[in-house]
């Protein structure tokens, strides 16, 4: 295919960064305006999960475990921020197809600011998770410092999968329905309702944690929130080198094919 | 004065992607064209001929399956097409800053440009309402304020200005003779015959298998309309 150099599309990183920023502020905006509630969504939505794992976990099953509410509440509000935001990202080239055909970008603008607007509203729920960790008796501590870490590798996963689930959709409509599937199947299988410290099976406990970052990122969370340890840092070492492997290879299919996915999102 | 954008030999096909044959479409073959500062090409052609796909080749957004194109250094282009590229439950006037700014203003020059967009498509309160409450018209008079005033070397124009009022049509119209000046250049497709002749300094004719003539606007007129 015959690409001139000017047809190579950069933007200086500033304002990529700017524009990316700008995206996510207008469609938190957007989202906001659609709501009576509007922003307070960002910090109801939190609070009805604990409030529904309450009711079932230990009003319905009746479990007796003290910390169970605090244990599922960290899981499960920093598991849907992965959750959220892939599932979003993976329609973004889809549902901006109008702007794709009309002024050529990095494709992968796209998604990043999806993934950018589902940090801004995870930054209110990690407030709300650290105040209801308070409330429960879990008082702040210097290990929590390890949430920023742990966090910003969060985030590189969240980009990476948006990235690429991104692409994927683009490719065949047909993965949409896989995706949602598979974080469906993630929520299962990354321990938001399980310990993976508690499995009896180890061995079987290394290869979750080994197959699935998520594992390892629910489990630092909660070694850091709950038990004021520091995380297993040679685990999320790996998950690193992994996201990072996997990065570079999204970014290097977004720069190869950003005209067909632009013809793909257009005519598709 | 040198050509902002140049096209040689351009030729475009799309995959067939229904059936089991893996064949290609050919929309268009061997288009040569050169378009300099100042001018404004009108491109008429039947449905299907590829008029929009040419103006995303133009618009670096398609590349084209085989040819050259080229554009002239710090050549930034803005294409305008119907219903495509605002947010609909963003307002008009967050709608125009972003599009200046996926032009490649600044955030700070595409806020200063806020007022005259505002101005130009004569939106009044409107600019910041959502786009979903506008009509096809106001769409159109938000969409090509924002691409005159993005400063954008060249525009390209896909069937917009036949859907605002006499009023408007008659304005853009005049903006587009005033305001483009020797370095910038208009590229329209449109099938309204009058607003064609009136805006264009010369016309590119597209058959079912590509170009047909390029040449004076009537010279073009007279043979497409035999």
């Amino acid at each position: 295919m015959p690409i001139n150099d000017a047809l190579r599309v950069t933007l200086p990183i500033r304002q990529y960064l700017t524009l990316m920023d700008t995206l996510a502020r207008f469609q938190l905006k957007a989202e906001a305006r659609r709501f009576a509630l509007g922003y307070l969504w960002w910090i109801v939505e939190p609070l009805l999960y604990v409030a529904v794992f309450y009711v079932v976990f230990v009003k319905l099953l009746g479990n007796r475990q003290s910390d169970f509410l605090v244990f599922l509440a960290v899981g499960k509000l920093t598991f849907i921020w992965f959750s959220k935001s892939v599932n979003q990202a993976a329609m973004s080239l889809m549902t901006n197809r109008g702007l794709i055909g009309q002024v050529n970008l990095p494709k992968h603008l796209f998604p990043l600011s999806i993934v950018q607007e589902g940090l801004y509203r995870q930054l209110a729920v990690f407030v709300f998770l650290l105040l209801f960790l308070t409330g429960s008796g879990y008082m702040p501590h210097v290990a929590w410092v390890w949430l920023l870490p742990v966090a910003a590798l969060q985030y590189l996963l969240i980009v990476t999968c948006g990235l690429l689930a991104a692409v994927l959709v683009c490719i065949r409509r047909d993965f949409q329905m896989l995706i949602q599937l598979g974080t469906v199947f993630l929520l299962f299988m990354s321990g938001v309702f399980w310990d993976v410290r508690a499995l009896e099976d180890t061995e079987l406990a290394g290869w979750l944690m080994a197959l699935n970052p998520l594992v390892v990122l629910l489990d630092s969370y909660r070694q850091v929130l709950m038990h004021s340890e520091s995380p297993d840092i040679a685990r999320l070492f790996w998950v690193l080198v992994e996201v990072l492997v996997l990065l570079i290879g999204t970014m290097w299919i977004y720069r190869r094919l950003n005209f067909w996915l632009a013809q793909r999102a257009v005519t598709q | 004065m040198s050509a902002l954008l140049t096209l040689e030999n351009v030729s475009m096909s799309y995959p067939i992607t229904s059936g089991a044959s893996g064949g290609r479409h050919s929309v268009f073959n061997n288009i040569n064209l050169a378009l300099a500062g100042g001018e404004r090409l009108g491109i008429v052609g039947r449905n299907g001929t590829g008029k929009s796909t040419l103006l995303r080749i133009m618009a670096k957004i398609f590349a084209p399956s085989s040819g050259n194109v080229s554009w002239a250094s710090g050549t930034t282009v803005s294409l305008l097409s119907l219903g495509l590229g605002f947010r609909p439950d963003l307002t008009g006037s967050e709608n125009a800053l972003l599009a200046c700014m996926l032009q490649g203003l600044s955030k700070r020059d595409a806020v200063a440009e806020l007022a005259s967009i505002q101005a130009f498509s004569e939106l009044g309160n409107y600019f910041d309402e959502p786009v979903k409450v506008y009509s096809a018209g106001m769409r159109a008079r938000l969409g090509f304020a924002t691409a005159l005033k993005n400063r954008s070397k060249v525009i390209l124009i896909d069937e917009v200005l036949g859907v605002g009022d006499q009023i408007f049509r008659d304005k853009a119209t005049a903006a587009l003779r005033e305001e483009m000046s020797e370095d910038r250049a208009v590229v329209i497709v449109s099938h309204a015959e009058a607003q064609m002749r009136a805006l264009s300094t010369k016309m590119l004719w597209l058959g079912s298998d590509g170009q047909r003539a390029v040449g004076d606007v009537d010279e073009i007129f007279a043979l497409y309309n035999q």
